[in-house]
């Protein structure tokens, strides 16, 4: 219960096209409690609105109704570069997190200045080089050898190993994972996975992990939320969390949802 | 030939801080910005008619640089209010942003000289006082040394600009900018900031060719961005864009390459100075299109 990082969301509503044939209600009074240093693994068939309640929580979009509070800050009328300064986030898209024709340290470079006032000082000063260095041996990819590569010419892995060390330089009160491993091959998802649950241990960061994948949001975390129409409506932590099992995950959303799976995908998963 | 290398170098020297600003918005900031074409003559109109007026030459070229920027910031404002909603990659805004621009600045830049076109004949440029104060009689070779060294300083302004920490954020804004904003960049602010330092560096290229040809003209703007962008592009094709240092030397180089070109085009018996937008027109295009054809032809 201690250090920072305790997320609240309260009736979050957000309707996109609305008062149109496709008007969506990707969060329909979505609210969740989670707690400084919680690890939780969130899971949902497509258009649940798990993509739709990290957006949310960073403030890429405003949402129509409710809450967002960050320990005793409220952020629901802030903007997302304010909101930056105490969240890191990685996408799923290896590209997304990174500045192509940047150089490596130039990349963290700029992450470690997350929230801070950039001036006229000189942005890679020799101390920052020193650090970077010893940041990105930490990642056991090699690419402390090569600090002034283009992050254009490195692989989708090494991308993601760089926007996560690169989303969590700076230690911030939450971290968002948006199914950041599922365009990666498998044998480079582990160990982009391995790499989080290292990091996140380490710096006891509040994480919040967006994932399609049963298995890994069952074996992750402290806590695991289930998504269906815009809601939670699973939370299981604990040892109810460690006692779980893929199958009774299953049945478990027919149980409260009462329909089919929606998504063929989460099953196969 | 001598001639047309010394008119190639004054001409590619002068309008360089065009190419520079061209690159800035196009390539660091990925905001094709079309304000060019009128923050050329507002920074050229605002010298002029400072210089008429008894104004230091030096203060009226500083003014006209600063009136570029508000220029730019004034884009960068549109920008803002027209792109709510659609994503980072859309460039409709920013095209539109900067038609608004330009097209408002026509009826403030002819506010600003009182007349479409304000004479400078009596007047001394920035290079007469220099090379009176240095005792060089400023013959076209010397005029360009003399431009040479301002551009160099600009480069190195800039190199250093593009380093600092906030130079690395406009960097990543052009490159990627969810990314900078989710690390707690205002990119508003930052864009904003950016198409200022641009348009003012094309207003410095307004204000010295005004001083250098002897008049503000208010037709002088046109086709300025695509002049331009045919600097930009010929430097990045000839002399390569390793770092970001080099790319503002190759583009620069380009300016000169490009003001050659001009100048031989219109040594050909059959093209009359008025074909010039044309010749720039096709020498863009040429530059632009090679690199498409040169991949097509090699995959054949």
């Amino acid at each position: 219960m201690t250090g920072t990082g305790g997320l609240r969301v309260e009736g979050a509503v957000k309707v996109f096209f609305t008062g149109t044939p496709n008007e969506v209600r990707a969060l329909d009074g979505l609210s969740l409690d989670m707690r400084p240093g919680d690890f939780v693994t969130i899971i949902g068939s497509n258009g649940a609105g798990k993509s739709t309640l990290l957006n949310a929580v960073a403030g890429t979009f405003p949402i129509d109704h409710g809450e967002i509070w960050l320990d005793d800050k409220e952020l629901t009328q802030r903007p997302e570069h304010l909101r930056a300064q105490s969240i890191g986030r990685v996408f799923q898209d290896p590209r997304a997190g990174t500045a192509p024709s940047l150089s490596i340290e130039e990349n963290l470079c700029l992450a470690m200045l997350r929230g801070k006032r950039r001036g006229l000082a000189r942005g890679l000063s020799a101390s920052r080089r020193a650090s970077v260095k010893g940041q990105l041996s930490q990642l056991g990819m090699g690419l402390e050898e090569r600090p002034r590569s283009a992050v254009a010419k490195l692989s989708g892995g090494q991308r993601q190993a760089l926007s996560l060390l690169m989303a969590t330089i700076t230690r911030p009160q939450l971290l968002l994972l948006d199914e950041h491993t599922a365009a990666l091959d498998p044998k480079v998802a582990a160990t982009i996975m391995d790499l989080t649950t290292q990091i996140v241990t380490r710096e006891r960061l509040t994480t919040l992990m967006v994932t399609h994948n049963m298995e890994l949001a069952l074996s992750r975390g402290n806590r695991l939320m289930m998504m269906h129409a815009g809601r939670v409506i699973l939370d299981v932590a604990g040892a109810d969390k460690s006692s779980l099992t893929v199958p009774e995950l299953v049945r478990k959303f027919h149980e409260v949802a009462g329909e089919t799976l929606a998504s063929d995908r989460m099953l196969l998963e | 030939m001598e001639g047309i290398l010394a008119i190639g170098f004054e001409q590619g020297l002068l309008y360089s801080f065009l190419v520079l600003g061209v690159f800035f918005t196009f390539r660091v900031l990925d905001f094709p910005d079309l304000t060019v074409d009128g923050s050329l003559v507002l920074g050229a109109g605002a010298t002029a008619i400072l210089v008429t007026n008894g104004v230091s030459v030096f203060l009226a070229t500083g003014v006209g640089v600063i009136a570029g920027a508000c220029a730019g910031v004034v884009t960068g404002l549109i920008h803002i209010l027209l792109k709510s909603g659609s994503s980072d990659t859309n460039y409709g805004p920013k095209l539109i942003a900067g038609i608004l621009t330009t097209t408002a600045l026509y009826s403030i830049n002819l506010r600003v000289m009182g007349r479409s076109n304000v004479p400078l004949l009596h007047e001394k440029s920035m290079f007469d006082h220099i090379g009176d104060l240095i005792s060089v009689n400023m013959t076209r070779w010397s005029l360009v040394l003399g431009l040479l060294v301002i551009a160099l300083l600009v480069k190195l302004v800039l190199d250093w600009f593009l380093h600092t920490e906030l130079g690395l954020a406009m960097q990543a804004l052009g490159d990627n900018e969810q990314m900078i904003r989710s690390l707690g960049v205002n990119t508003n602010r930052v864009r904003i900031l950016g198409l200022a330092i641009a348009n003012g560096l094309v207003a410095l290229t307004g204000g010295l060719v005004a001083q250098q040809q002897g008049y503000a003209d208010i037709g002088m703007g046109f086709g300025a961005l695509v002049a331009g962008l045919g600097g930009v592009i010929i430097g990045e094709v000839v002399f390569g864009m390793r770092s970001i240092r080099w790319v503002l030397f190759s583009v620069m180089a380009g300016s000169i390459v490009y003001r050659i070109l001009v100048a031989v085009g219109l040594r050909i018996d059959w093209i009359r100075p008025t074909d010039l937008k044309l010749l720039t027109a096709v020498l863009v295009l040429i530059a632009l299109a090679t690199p498409t054809i040169r991949s097509r032809v090699v995959r054949s």
